[in-house]
């Protein structure tokens, strides 16, 4: 399977690269289709803590892309709270069969790091980070603080 | 061309053998029809094999003068809405710019070999040198991934715009690259149905008919404004120019917003317009069954209006009042929930005259039917041949005509601001109305109506058609006014 090869590849490379801003990378041995991982943003009010998230290959992959969903709660306009998030390089219309992914893990992590307020998935706090931005500072860190997990010592 | 010479009749008042004269005479019609309908519109339908014929002329054109693969020309005729005179201009002054801009070139400069040998990106392969492929881009992948990324393309329904698979790159699969690399007979299939599909929508002077399982098509060479064709094969009314149902003397933007607000409320607004009515006199509980807004009741004789549910007499005037609707002067200061509430009234008087009318020529759908069937009883019979009734089949045909127009009067006095206008518009839709009430209450009872007093009938009814469609649709009206939303 097509696949199962690619990921197995992509797995190891973005293993052996070391990204400090996606760790802690778990894959079933039995189902390589499924990932997890931490997502460890850099800039605040995010930088307090650790997101995980599941990336879900569909079975035509590479020709069908990924579908990215957060496990940890967030308080974020892009990023709903089911979890969804609208990522443009990973829509069906959007994608390329040769587009790695870690290009798809550094374009999540970029928004997560740089709010997207002109398309959000949750209008309201869009609205309050163009208008209120302090407010959403603060909002946004106690919620990290409270729901995210423990970042990575190293 | 609409083959509408059979709904003309003559203007003069009892003279029936005229009418023979001007049946036979179909070149007259013909000729006369751009000044006498407002509606009259240039269009042609054809099957499907007639466009391919057409779309192939322009691909030939362009292969030859460019001296292109047709596969190319196909993918710049999309990019540049099939007019290939445009494109070999532009192809002498700057051939790059073109291919560029129909994404047949990339618009940075290619980095071959980026898919170092022979190893494909896509599925992380090592195969030979010689199974690889690339588009004009230089980004070069193995035939096997082409091929699958092209059936997955193809299942989700995109044809002309499947692009390469490097990431942001945008150079598009020519139909021969595409067709070289797929070879499942059934997704071919499906590609070249997509691809026609495709061509005719970036194509301005096409449209599919939108009937259910129609085949035909519409060639017009006119794209805005309420735009009549009438499709050969389902007889459906379409707009050229927006592809909903025929709409004059509303316009496309308009209809757009109407029939979006009716899905939207059409809950409410059936709640409302239930299929039955209690008469107003004796209360009895009466259903609909004909096309007339003109009621009788069945059991104490009354006669009213199914609209307004008033007295019938009062219709007969010149002041035909059912059809205006009145706002009421004191609102202004009202709280804002009466200010909704008025705003659901006024939608709901507009919604109620357009879905009655909608149904009412459903109604009359079957009066048409029953009425053809009677024809070919009389004829069968030897009460005169088809030539004698005629009369009787182009009348409904005209109540049709009239009604469907009357119909979409509603959507155009909904959005029209208040004034003199649209008070001259109501007045006009007001007679319009009358008449075709008229017209109705004859057709259905034609047989023993005197032909005299039918034939003039539809004559009124179609001079006040006509007068409101000049006076109104958008075409006929260069300084458009303050009908626009």
């Amino acid at each position: 399977m097509a696949a199962t090869r690619r990921l197995q590849k992509e797995l190891n490379d973005i293993r052996q690269s070391g990204l400090k801003s996606f760790r802690d990378i778990q894959v079933d041995e039995s189902n390589i289709l499924t990932w997890q991982g931490l997502i460890v943003p850099d800039n605040p009010p995010y930088n307090k803590g650790a997101f995980r998230i599941e990336i879900n290959f569909p079975a035509e992959y590479p020709f069908k892309p990924p579908k990215i969903s957060f496990k940890t709660k967030i308080y974020h306009p892009n990023i709903d709270e089911k979890g969804q998030v609208c990522l443009p390089i990973i829509s069906a219309e959007n994608w390329k069969p040769a587009t790695k992914t870690d290009q798809v893990i550094q374009a999540l992590v970029a928004l997560v790091n740089d709010p997207e307020p002109e398309h959000p998935l949750r209008a309201e706090l869009a609205e309050e980070y163009l208008k209120d931005r302090k407010k959403f500072s603060k909002n946004a860190e106690e919620f990290t603080k409270k729901h995210s997990e423990k970042r990575p010592s190293d | 061309m609409s083959a509408e010479s059979d709904m003309e009749y003559s203007d003069n008042d009892g003279d029936e053998y005229d009418y023979y004269g001007e049946v036979d005479d179909c070149d007259m019609d013909s000729v006369d029809q751009s000044k006498t309908d407002p509606e009259y519109f240039l269009f042609s339908c054809l099957r499907v094999e007639e466009v391919e014929k057409l779309l192939n002329e322009s691909i030939e054109l362009l292969s030859n003068s460019l001296q292109i693969t047709p596969s190319l020309a196909k993918v710049i005729l999309h990019a540049y809405e099939w007019n290939a005179q445009e494109i070999i201009n532009k192809y002498k002054e700057n051939p790059n710019e073109v291919l560029i801009f129909s994404r047949v070139k990339s618009c940075v400069p290619s980095t071959p070999g980026n898919s170092n040998g022979s190893h494909c990106a896509v599925c992380a392969n090592t195969t030979l040198l010689q199974k690889f492929s690339a588009l004009a881009c230089g980004h070069y992948f193995c035939n096997d991934c082409w091929a699958m990324h092209f059936e997955v393309q193809i299942m989700q329904g995109v044809s002309n715009t499947i692009q390469c698979m490097a990431p942001e790159c945008e150079v598009r699969a020519p139909e021969d690259f595409v067709l070289s690399h797929v070879t499942k007979p059934s997704v071919r299939d499906r590609y070249q149905q997509f691809m026609f599909k495709d061509h005719v929508k970036s194509h301005p002077q096409l449209r599919f008919c939108p009937g259910p399982n129609c085949q035909w098509l519409f060639r017009a060479w006119v794209r805005e404004g309420a735009r009549r064709v009438e499709c050969q094969g389902c007889e459906l009314l379409t707009c050229f120019s927006c592809g909903a149902p025929h709409h004059a003397p509303t316009d496309c933007i308009t209809i757009r917003l109407w029939l979006t607000k009716c899905a939207d409320d059409s809950e409410t607004a059936n709640y409302i317009s239930a299929n039955t009515k209690d008469c107003p006199k004796c209360q009895i509980c009466i259903e609909k069954n004909g096309g007339c807004n003109h009621m009788q009741c069945g059991s104490c004789r009354h006669d009213f209006c199914w609209v307004c549910l008033g007295d019938w007499k009062c219709h007969g005037s010149e002041y035909y009042e059912c059809s205006r609707y009145k706002e009421d002067p004191n609102l202004a200061s009202d709280s804002q929930h009466a200010q909704a509430r008025e705003a659901l009234k006024k939608y709901l008087h507009y919604y109620e005259r357009w879905e009655n009318h909608a149904r009412s020529l459903k109604l009359e759908e079957q009066t048409l039917a029953c009425l053809k069937s009677r024809i070919n009883q009389k004829v069968m019979a030897g009460e005169g041949t088809w030539i004698d009734w005629q009369y009787l089949w182009d009348s409904a045909k005209l109540l049709k005509r009239c009604r469907y127009t009357l119909q979409y009067t509603y959507p155009f006095a909904y959005y029209m601001d208040n004034g003199p206008r649209k008070e001259l518009f109501e007045y006009q839709q007001a007679q319009l109305e009358a008449e075709i009430e008229n017209l109705s209450w004859k057709v259905e009872r034609a047989e023993t109506t005197d032909r005299g007093d039918l034939e003039n009938q539809m004559d009124i009814a179609e001079k006040r058609r006509t007068t409101l469609l000049k006076d109104f649709l958008d075409i006929n009206i260069n300084n458009a006014s303050s009908s626009k939303v």
